[in-house]
């Protein structure tokens, strides 16, 4: 807002320093008089008239208002005390004092109306209210910026270097840099460099302000990473509307980064929850795939793996809790590593029994083969396993390893509430049965596995089996080792 | 005047500063002073003054901000706050009372006035 009081300067502020004069002339008279304390409440108002004397006459201060109003205010509170204190007893002192109060109310009066004439342009933009970093070397220029901001509702901080603005940064959560580039010591550009240099302050907004209309170094800032910028002066509403529009990015920044944040912690729980006991795949499925958490499935054409340790059960009777659950896990952590090698996706653990399935969520041509290939390399690990279970004075172990090819549906199974990636169909419960009849250090493979496979293992001995619940008889195959 | 703590006075134009402080204890109030926004947050927490008369431009930390910064802050957001602004400047009052404070009082300050608004703020 421009307060031109020079428009209406003349008559009130001759009529104010003239009756300071003749207050002063006057006072020269009767000086001895005077109690200590009204002579320095004097000095004190011919101390602010000097200074509306020095403001007037000096063109860049005219428009101040503020400081004009200080300089009258100063004056009308040390009149008034004097006029309290002196009146009484000086009748000619106290009729100038009047004189004088009059003149600072004509003067308070004038620049209403100066003020009126001149406040065509006060539109205010509407914003967000947002916390503004204003920075200027030149005090007046910080605070012209801040009042213009800040009685339209933003938070404003000032900074009258480019070391104090990075200490403002670092101490709040700014949302718009305004950044004068003129400033001695660290200049604008120095700071705007660091700005977008730092890894929590890239994303705020900086608008440059430039003294000049120096178009390269703006365009040279722009390059630099500043978002917006303003020549001196700038109209107040235009700084207002792209304070305005910083903000708002900022925002949508902010917005943006608590969604990533979000998603990212998201991911990493969900990482870290079914990381543990699924494969990378299915995590990933579920993560990567919009329709990934949603229930259903597809038919996908699996090879089925369920092993088992004969005789587990009678086994951890003898056993501790404690000596169980050590050799349960490190039986379980082998043989995990196995199955995500050879891209096995693992279904569950049912107690020692292992539930994986090779062929979903990715289908590849050789899951049969690999599904085969893995669990051979299961049986061969088993003498690493029971080389440590041995060393700590615990039994060895013997799995039995049943595998089956069959289509099954594939998906998130379950309820709303409750729901996993899991596997239904006839061929898990024939796989199950199959993995009953496995003995320990067997494995069994389903005739429909044998014609699926593409490589040549060692087959050993079939055999039909007729399982309960099952109509159909079940071909069998052994397999004896890999490709010789 | 029975009040003990006493009035917290932010203006950084000293001779209206100290123009303001004679009046205040002439009319028997304890003075405190702050030249700037920051200064006078920190003295309202630190000696959580009865009242603050706060001018409203200032460095540092301007007086609509230190307002709102104060009425966010529930360790002093009940302290009343006097904006001190221009006669002349009616949207500066507006956003005063807009960021929270409780009256204002214009430059030249009427001090008869202002003790009125002093004394109705501290009674309550």
């Amino acid at each position: 807002m421009t307060t031109s009081i020079s428009q209406a300067t003349d008559a009130w502020s001759v009529q104010l320093l003239q009756t300071s004069a003749q207050l002063r002339a006057l006072l020269s008279t009767q000086l001895a008089d005077l109690p200590e304390q009204a002579t320095e409440d004097f000095a004190k108002v011919f101390e602010a008239a000097d200074r509306l004397e020095t403001m007037l006459g000096d063109a860049t201060q005219k428009d101040n208002t503020h400081d004009l109003m200080n300089v009258l205010a100063a004056i009308r509170g040390y009149a008034e005390m004097l006029r309290e204190d002196i009146g009484a007893q000086s009748p000619a002192l106290d009729t100038a004092l009047s004189q004088l109060l009059a003149a600072v109310h004509a003067a308070d009066t004038a620049e209403v109306v100066a003020t009126a004439d001149s406040a065509t342009d006060d539109r205010v933009i509407p914003s967000e209210p947002g916390f503004i970093l204003a920075v200027d070397d030149l005090q007046e220029n910080r605070e012209l910026v801040a009042r213009n901001l800040s009685r339209i509702g933003h938070f404003v901080i000032t900074a009258a270097s480019g070391e104090e603005a990075l200490l403002a940064l670092e101490q709040s959560d700014v949302d718009v840099v305004l950044l004068d580039l003129l400033m001695p010591g660290m200049d604008g550009r120095e700071v705007l460099r660091r700005i977008k240099e730092h890894p929590d302050w890239r994303a705020t907004p900086v608008i440059v302000i430039s003294g000049s209309q120096d178009m390269d170094g703006i365009i040279e800032c722009i390059e630099a990473g500043a978002d917006d910028y303003l020549f001196k002066p700038f109209n107040p509403v235009i700084l207002q509307a792209r304070i305005k529009a910083g903000i708002e990015r900022k925002r949508w920044h902010d917005k943006e980064q608590q969604y990533r944040q979000q998603l990212e912690r998201n991911e990493k729980f969900i990482r870290a929850t079914f990381g543990r006991y699924l494969s990378d795949e299915i995590v990933t499925d579920i993560l990567e795939r919009p329709e990934g958490l949603e229930l259903g499935g597809d038919l996908r054409r699996v090879t089925i793996m369920m092993s088992d340790i004969r005789g587990f059960t009678t086994l951890s009777e003898r056993l501790a809790p404690a000596q169980v659950v050590t050799m349960l896990n490190r039986y379980l952590g082998a043989m995990t590593d196995i199955i995500m090698a050879h891209q096995g996706t693992i279904d569950e653990f049912i107690g020692d029994a292992i539930l994986a399935v090779f062929g979903a969520p990715q289908h590849r041509d050789d899951d049969a083969d690999r599904a085969v290939t893995c669990a051979l390399a299961m049986q061969t690990a088993m003498a690493a396993v029971n080389a440590l279970n041995e060393a700590e004075g615990l039994p060895a172990l013997k799995t039995g390893i049943a595998l089956n090819t069959g289509d099954v549906i594939a998906g998130n199974i379950g309820s709303e509430r409750r729901s996993k990636y899991g596997f239904v169909g006839h061929p898990m419960n024939v796989t199950s049965r199959i993995e009953d009849l496995t003995a320990g250090g067997e494995i069994l493979i389903s005739d429909s596995t044998l014609h699926s496979l593409q490589g040549e293992f060692q087959v050993g001995e079939s055999q039909e089996l007729n399982v309960k619940g099952i109509d159909e008889s079940i071909v069998v195959h052994q397999i004896k080792g890999g490709i010789t | 005047m029975n009040n003990t703590n006493p009035i917290l006075l932010v203006e950084d134009n000293e001779l209206n500063r100290d123009m303001l402080i004679r009046r205040l204890n002439r009319a028997g109030f304890e003075v405190i002073s702050a030249g700037n926004g920051q200064q006078a947050l920190n003295l309202m927490l630190s000696d959580k003054p009865s009242v603050v008369l706060m001018d409203m431009t200032l460095p540092v930390l301007d007086g609509w901000t230190a307002c709102r910064m104060a009425r966010e802050d529930e360790r002093i957001s009940h302290i009343p706050i006097i904006a001190l602004t221009a006669h002349a400047l009616e949207a500066d009052r507006l956003n005063a009372l807009a960021a929270g404070c409780d009256d204002f009082a214009t430059k030249p300050v009427d001090f008869p006035g202002l003790l009125i608004k002093i004394e109705k703020l501290t009674r309550a």
